[in-house]
């Protein structure tokens, strides 16, 4: 009994032949689909992204207009004119609160942008290099998890304010938002940087990896083409929660009156109106609610990824 | 002829370190591999058997230079190649590599799954024929064919596939730059009894076609039995036993060998009347027992077992070697 | 009491005693976002007093499935669907969660194949054992305690008193697989299944602890399910064997005859391609082993009729068409084929 060793494929031929079955992105996007919290923070943050988009054209006053002001109109409740009502400083709430869109999409993928790139690169030159680079790497990190990112921040932003006057740097647009959205990578970095060392090191001794050693690939396609690709997923997901973290961060620094002037900024409205909550609430909630519905979106998004990526850890 | 794999007292140790203030200290070391030599002439297998820890898959990792051996002599081709890896001159390192290839042991871990068993498939060949990208196509569907699968299973990703299959695609890459000599750990283990004989024949099957070289490693006697023309055995980082396979398994000479095969549950029901069953366990790397480091275990132990460690001799002929005072 | 128990029983066929536990028609399925997995669709098996029934199958057989749904722990989100399991003259499967708990570990008992991750690592030995008895029998501490000890002694653990104050960390992986059979026997069971109970170990450990179970299972005349891959596992322990494939048992015989005279066309193929260590391989013309083609079904779609058609070399038409009903051959004897005479139902 002599059976050829062929029928085994045949098999699975006969099953379904040339469609172009689904790549791991995609049945991650099916099991995302399925899940009810990730899809709602999708469509949060797809709302944020139109809104910060599209706020040129759909808001009803110019973000700067405080004309509210000159016509005694401050601190006026919503009415069909000043659909969320004014400010104290004739701010139309409305227009302020869809302009700050992308002042926190710019702030939390600005910082997270920075944070990745160092984070990843330190992680993985720790966790494939391992040995005393790995220490040094990682104590630099936990250095940089200890510092409290809050002082920092207030510090330079205040120092950096003064420095820059009647330099160049002053004609840089929106420099103090910049240097906000440079601090905060500087220092959102050490978990990716965790993450990604932890992913490296794993990979480093995955079979496949030994298998390309053996094949004698170089270093950098083993680095950028087998290990990178298959360490995306979670780093994609803590990148996610980082967004809103850093949105977070901007809106509390900002809060504590040390944000960009020229930003617009929901931070920034809390700052200028907090103490009328009782008077005009309405200046006050409605960027609260908009900071709470961004950073509800990222996280569930975040949520939603890391069930699509790790599908193992549920249940 | 001189033996295309000729290994020579190769050892791996690794040193058992405790975390200083500063920096880590040695205060012990683990001898993974000690003193293995053995060599493999073109077209034969040698089995290498063993329990788990007994330094089976660090022998193998060690002749490719996947860990770097502590001492000893890898000559392949006639060439002693762990100078080679160390000097990581690239063109010589690809040499051996195109010749010595490596089939792993979980086809669920060994593919990359972000990519698809085409790319996987090339991958050797952009190392190996960088100035012919044009023929590649054509080797991979070739490729395929040659371990019963389809060309246009090429698209696919790894996770598509049952385990059998991965494993194909395993031995594909392998075979992929022709090579000499394949080593084999544990190529079926993780496999279904009905697709392991699939496999087998395949292997068997490739080596007759291509004159293949194999170094077969596993814990399964019955299927080293089949696949292999010579078998060593190993036993906490030692080579005990090596022969040509009838004649080990017929009449075994180290005390270690006939435990082995006497503790494998036979598909016979009533066949048990002759086993042997070892007392105790393999004991800890770390707590290595002086001499023969079978003796705490063996029934046949002398005094001198314990104090002078047992050099691999001639049992019976040349090709039957055993380490033992005390052989049966 | 561990010492008034009778010695071994010879389970004889001819008597044909009361089964122990019986499984009629058992159909677990799992209910995923694909569809309905069948993955026990229909097993018929049963288990006399004193006797081991092996379960041999491939990954997927629903061998294990079909013992978890035993003892009611089938996880989800698979559901038992269909039949009954008749323990001690009850159906289990109606019996309420409280009184199912209160059967699970001292009339059954369960062996898991992992020793490593079976023992909570946070409680000492002696502390997660005496647990038990605690709960099923209302001992007192201290009691349990000397009873625990008693039986670590009992399955070859040397020093117990010590044993009882370690973790499991401390042991090898024979020594708490020892443990995990330790802890199956503290409240006398009726029944013990065991679920690969020596696949995580090596070869000589193995050897040691079957010898162990074969001992332990004389002395109690307890009952045993040993579900296993290993041929030679049911070979050394079994005294009779059921063989499943794709969720349905094909043949259930006394151990000899499954391996002298196996009739179902699945069993007489496993049985062929496994290589023998004590069979030389000729390698002028290489030998090959006979093999099973293709590869197991998907049980989101299992073949019509016979599950194995596709792979069986003496399909015939109707095999493809009929779903071969489990019938008696010989007394004790019962193949599910429809080439060797079984009854079927037309798709």
């Amino acid at each position: 009994m002599d059976t050829p060793i062929v029928p085994e494929a045949v098999a699975e031929a006969s099953i379904a032949v040339p469609l172009r079955p689904p790549g791991l992105w995609r049945q991650g996007w099916y099991r995302f689909r399925r899940n009810r919290g990730g899809m709602l923070g999708l469509g949060l943050v797809a709302l944020v992204v139109l809104v910060a988009l599209l706020c040129p054209f759909v808001a009803p006053f110019a973000p700067n207009d405080q004309s509210a002001m000159l016509r005694g109109a401050a601190r006026k409740a919503p009415d069909w004119v000043h659909l969320l009502g004014t400010d104290r400083n004739g701010y139309d709430v409305l227009t302020r609160v869809l302009y700050g869109a992308s002042t926190a999409l710019a702030v939390g993928l600005g910082a997270m942008a920075v944070a990745s790139v160092i984070g990843v690169i330190i992680g993985g030159i720790a966790g494939y290099a391992g040995g005393l680079t790995d220490e040094l790497l990682m104590r630099f990190a936990e250095f940089f998890m200890v510092i409290p990112v809050f002082v920092v921040i207030l510090a330079v932003v205040r120092l950096f304010g003064i420095v820059v006057v009647g330099t160049w740097l002053e004609s840089i647009p929106n420099l103090n938002l910049m240097t906000i959205i440079v601090l905060l990578g500087c220092f959102e970095w050490p978990p990716i940087a965790r993450m990604a060392r932890a992913e490296f090191l794993r990979l480093k001794h995955a079979e496949f990896v030994e298998a390309a050693i053996c094949i004698g690939t170089k270093k950098r396609d083993i680095l950028l083409r087998h290990i990178l690709p298959n360490a995306l997923p979670s780093l994609i997901v803590l990148v996610a929660l980082g967004i809103g973290g850093a949105i977070l961060a901007e809106t509390m620094v900002s809060f504590l009156g040390f944000g960009d002037p020229k930003a617009v900024s929901w931070g920034q409205q809390l700052h200028f109106n907090y103490e009328a909550l009782k008077v005009a609430p309405w200046a006050v909630l409605s960027p609260g609610a908009a900071i709470f519905v961004t950073v509800l979106g990222f996280n569930l998004l975040a949520d939603g990824l890391t069930d699509a990526f790790n599908p193992r850890l549920r249940r | 002829m001189s033996a295309l794999l000729e290994v020579d007292s190769l050892s791996k140790r690794y040193p058992v370190t405790r975390r200083g203030l500063f920096r880590a200290r040695q205060y012990s070391e683990i001898r993974a591999v000690h003193n293995v030599s053995f060599r493999i002439e073109a077209g034969e297998t040698l089995g290498l058997v063993g329990e788990s820890g007994c330094g089976k898959t660090t022998t193998a990792r060690a002749i490719l230079n996947l860990v770097e051996p502590s001492e000893g002599v890898v000559r392949f081709q006639g060439r002693d190649i762990v100078p080679l890896f160390k000097e990581n001159d690239r063109t010589k390192v690809l040499q051996v590599r195109r010749s010595l290839q490596y089939v792993f042991q979980d086809p669920w871990l060994s593919l990359n799954p972000r990519w698809t068993i085409g790319e996987t498939l090339k991958e050797p060949l952009r190392v190996h024929r960088p100035e012919a990208p044009e023929t590649w196509g054509a080797r991979v569907e070739e490729l395929l064919r040659m371990v019963g699968l389809e060309p246009h299973h090429a698209w696919r990703y790894p996770h598509e596939f049952s385990g059998g299959q991965r494993q194909r695609v395993g031995i594909a890459r392998a075979l992929a730059i022709e090579p000499r000599l394949l080593i084999l750990d544990e190529p079926v283990s993780s496999l279904d009894v009905s697709v392991r004989a699939q496999i087998l024949n395949l292997l068997v099957e490739l080596q007759d076609r291509l004159g293949l070289t194999y170094l077969y490693i596993s814990h399964d006697l019955s299927s080293v039995r089949f696949i292999s023309t010579h078998v060593a055995v190993m036993y906490l980082g030692k080579l005990v036993e090596i022969g040509q396979v009838d004649a080990l398994f017929t009449r075994p000479r180290h005390h270690y060998t006939r435990a082995l095969l006497s503790a494998i549950p036979m598909p016979q029901p009533g066949a048990a009347n002759t086993r042997i069953v070892l007392q105790g366990e393999v004991p800890s790397a770390l707590r290595r027992p002086s001499g023969c480091p079978f003796h705490p275990r063996c029934a046949a132990a002398l005094p001198v077992c314990a104090e002078r460690e047992p050099l691999l001799t001639a049992a019976a002929g040349d090709d039957h070697r055993m380490a033992c005072h005390n052989p049966t | 009491m561990l010492s008034t128990l009778a010695s071994a029983a010879d389970p004889t066929p001819m008597a044909a005693p009361k089964p122990l536990i019986e499984v009629q028609d058992l159909k677990v399925h799992f209910f995923t976002r694909d569809g309905v997995v069948r993955a026990v669709d229909g097993v018929d098996y049963g288990v006399n007093p004193g006797e081991t029934l092996g379960i041999v199958g491939e990954s997927g057989s629903g061998k294990t499935v079909s013992s978890l749904a035993m003892l009611r722990l089938v996880p989800p989100p698979a559901r038992t669907v269909g039949g009954r399991i008749l323990f001690e003259g009850e159906d289990l499967l109606t019996r309420t969660p409280k009184q199912m708990a209160a059967l699970r570990g001292r009339r059954i008992a369960m062996i898991f194949q992992n020793p490593a991750t079976s023992l909570n690592p946070i409680y000492s030995i002696g502390a997660q054992l005496s647990e038990i008895l605690v709960w099923h029998e209302k001992a007192s501490r201290r009691q349990a305690e000397e009873r625990v000890a008693e039986l670590l002694n009992l399955v070859g653990i040397t020093d117990p008193l010590t044993r009882l104050r370690q973790f499991p960390h401390e042991l090898s992986g024979g020594m708490k697989q020892r443990v995990g059979i330790a802890r199956a026997l503290l409240c006398n069971p009726a029944l013990v299944l065991a679920d690969e109970p020596t696949t995580a170990l090596d070869v000589t450990i193995q050897a040691q602890i079957l010898e162990l179970l074969a001992d332990l299972q004389a002395r109690f005349h307890m009952s045993m399910v040993l579900v296993t891959h290993d041929m030679g596992v049911v070979a050394r322990m079994a005294n009779r064997i059921t063989v499943m494939y794709a969720g349905r048992v094909c043949e259930t015989a006394d151990a000899a005859t499954i391996f002298s005279a196996p009739q179902h066309p699945y069993t007489r193929a496993l049985l062929e391609s496994m290589p023998r260590i004590d069979q030389s391989y000729s390698r002028g013309a290489r030998q090959k082993l006979p093999t099973i083609a293709g590869r197991p079904p998907n049980l989101l779609n299992p073949p019509a009729g016979c599950r194995f058609h596709d792979r069986c070399p003496e399909a015939i038409a109707d095999c493809r068409r009929i779903l071969p009903v489990e019938t008696a051959i010989a007394p004790g004897h019962t193949v599910s084929c429809i080439r060797r005479g079984s009854p079927g139902i037309a798709a």
